[in-house]
């Protein structure tokens, strides 16, 4: 009894330890599962799809997630893709709230699982520049439900149109931030332009 | 030393393999738990027509949103709305369509005319279902108790924009704070890299006497530029982009936006010490804009789309009290609130309101896109409005001071923001000069621009 409790305690602690819990971080809850091919792909779905994202956390390179309501590992250290944490980064949510595929020349259509790993080939740069079949460039003024503004550093989606004239916008913006629905003013900022994905149904 | 056991060296392993089991379970457990509120079974976004024009069609849209279902369709929503003509009496229940659009939101109900056309306006809240859970949401949160207020336009100063020229902006008068990036006295703070862009302090006021007070949220403190020297004191925040405002006795408001670890928005109210005197969870999802009102700190919040007050007289609001206390327009000392609806691609409609009663309004059209609404606050017997035009790729601030008959001053104010603020929090009137909060390269900036009306 006393080997066994002598022992348990020793592996409790190195079990918490960085080194050993990097090990485990929650990429390994994550999966590879192929998408599933959607015949439709509504604008509000895509609202749902972004919104039960809030609360899970940011990950730089990042394209993978639960339902649990809160980031798992909250303090990776920022713009490292290897920490493994949980969350999308902002084109990894956006490539997956816009059901895209991996390969750039497709429409995609695909339903991406939120545990699905993927982040997608598109950086915040691409997406302004309209890269990518799914993908075009519009007037920001003409922004609306689930089209997006992007800027060499950043994309956040329009969740909606508000009062006061910014928008709602669902982004993953940082680490300390998370994900989350914050106001912003993106749409007169210069330094972003107005994208949006092709073939919404309704 | 005495050679161990076969049972010592079994309850080895056996303590090594659980307490392995154990650790992870534990650290687990720390990461992610805390004081985590839940996403919502459903939430709805709506943008309220709070002004209107006399036989304009009012046509009210909402989405609605679920958690995602597994075939990946959308929400299978419901929901009605409950309205009424003028701003008290009965309410009469409408139900929501369901369209084949939702980039404007899916589910709609078009006011019929008799409330429409009504001289009081009309009012009304609606309650919104996911048919799959059985979750309901009212929007505003108020309800009857505080709905949504729509006055008519009836009698607006209409006013056209010309198209603006990008590169005609007025210099300020005074640069009153330039301060270098960095964590000294008389510095600012900067967090960032050039990957993923630049944060400066989020937010500033100018208190009474004409000092600038900047949240210098990257360093954890308030800095207070005055003519005699440039003071800090050490406050207790999150970091993220926040909202800042300073009641009158020096009481300094934050309002802190969703972060990692607290996904709801707080409002953190601190003593001129910058000790806390309390916090307060708003009682919506997001917030835009905070203010120091007549009876305290007050937030123009969505989904609800108004302003709601988060503390009276120095006490907080629960997040029911906030929400039965919402109010369409932002409310000031003299009694009265100022409504603000951007509409369309260049259209701004703005209300002085006494009560329920329309005072002022005004109508701006504008050829080129407008922008958020910065600020728009009594001054006299004036309106002082900031606003922005913008293209794909330049913009410009257009402040206007109006009267009665039209615009009595205007200029353009080019936007200097090479670092993050908080959204609505660039401009402030103080006494008859507006102070603009940018930043550089090198520094952040704080300018003052004179308002001088000539008639």
């Amino acid at each position: 009894m006393k080997a066994f409790l002598v022992a348990f305690g020793i592996a409790v602690l190195l079990a918490g330890a960085t080194g050993a819990q990097a090990y485990h971080r929650f990429w390994a809850n994550c999966n590879y599962d192929a998408p599933t091919f959607m015949t439709t792909m509504t604008r509000d779905a895509a609202q749902d799809y972004a919104n039960a994202a809030r609360y899970e956390g940011y990950q730089w390179g990042g394209g993978c997630w639960n339902y649990d309501d809160s980031d798992s590992y909250p303090y990776d250290a920022p713009g490292d893709p290897s920490a493994h944490g949980e969350g999308g980064d902002c084109s990894g949510l956006t490539f997956k709230t816009w059901r895209e595929s991996t390969d750039d020349w497709r429409d995609g259509r695909y339903y991406w699982r939120a545990l699905r790993n993927v982040h997608g080939p598109y950086t915040s740069g691409d997406f302004k520049n309209g890269l990518g079949a799914p993908n075009h460039v519009v007037a920001k003024s003409t922004a609306g439900a689930m089209d997006a503004f992007a800027s060499s550093t950043h994309i956040g989606m329009v969740f909606f149109r508000s009062l006061y004239g910014g928008d709602q916008i669902v982004e993953a913006k940082c680490e300390a931030c998370g994900t989350n629905i914050f106001y912003r003013t993106y749409r007169s900022d210069p330094s972003y332009g107005g994208v949006a994905r092709w073939g919404w149904t309704g | 030393m005495r050679r161990p056991g076969i049972r010592s060296l079994a309850g080895g392993a056996a303590g090594i393999v659980a307490g392995i089991i154990g650790g992870i379970a534990l650290t687990s457990v720390s990461a992610a738990s805390g004081p985590t509120p839940a996403v919502p079974a459903i939430d709805v976004a709506h943008v309220p027509p709070v002004l209107t024009r006399p036989g304009e069609p009012v046509t009210l849209r909402y989405a609605i949103v679920c958690a995602p279902r597994d075939d990946g369709e959308p929400c299978d929503g419901s929901g009605s709305v409950y309205v009424r003509l003028g701003q008290s009496g009965q309410f009469r229940r409408l139900e929501l369509a369901r369209g084949e659009d939702s980039s404007k939101g899916r589910y709609f109900v078009g006011l019929p005319s008799e409330i429409t056309s009504s001289r009081d306006g009309f009012s009304y809240y609606a309650t919104l279902r996911d048919r799959t859970s059985g979750a309901t949401m009212t929007v505003p949160a108020g309800g009857e108790t505080a709905p949504q207020r729509s006055f008519p336009l009836r009698v607006a100063t209409e006013i056209a924009l010309g198209v603006p020229a990008f590169g005609g902006e007025r210099m300020p008068d005074e640069r009153v704070v330039a301060a270098p990036w960095g964590s000294d006295v008389g510095e600012a703070g900067l967090a960032g890299s050039r990957e993923l862009g630049f944060v400066g302090p989020s937010s500033f006021d100018i208190a009474a006497d004409g000092a600038v007070t900047v949240l210098d949220q990257v360093n954890g403190r308030v800095e207070r530029w005055s003519r005699a020297d440039v003071t800090t004191t050490d406050v207790k925040v999150s970091g993220g982009l926040a909202d800042f405002a300073l009641e009158p006795g020096g009481t300094m408001d934050v309002l802190e936006p969703p972060s990692r670890t607290s996904p709801a928005p707080v409002l953190r109210s601190l003593r001129a010490d910058g000790t806390p005197r309390w916090s307060q969870r708003l009682s919506d999802r997001t917030w835009a804009k905070l203010a120091a009102g007549p009876a305290g700190p007050t937030v123009q919040q969505q989904p609800s789309e108004q302003w709601l007050p988060v503390a009276e007289h120095g006490a907080a609001l629960g997040r029911t009290a906030q929400a039965d206390r919402g109010r369409p327009g932002r409310p000031f000392a003299n009694g009265r609130e100022v409504l603000v609806e951007r509409v369309g691609a260049g259209e701004l409609r703005l209300a002085e309101l006494a009560g329920n009663a329309v005072v002022r309004a005004w109508r701006i059209t504008s050829a080129t896109p407008l922008g958020e609404v910065q600020l728009a606050e009594p001054l006299g017997n004036r309106l002082v409005v900031v606003t922005k035009t913008y293209t794909d790729d330049r913009s410009d601030y257009v402040a206007l001071v109006l009267d009665r008959t039209g615009i009595a001053a205007s200029f353009a104010i080019e936007p200097i923001e090479w670092a993050e603020s908080a959204p609505l929090a660039r401009f402030r009137l103080a006494g008859s000069s507006l102070y603009r909060l940018g930043s550089t390269r090198a520094e952040l900036l704080v300018d003052r621009f004179d308002l001088e009306v000539s008639r």
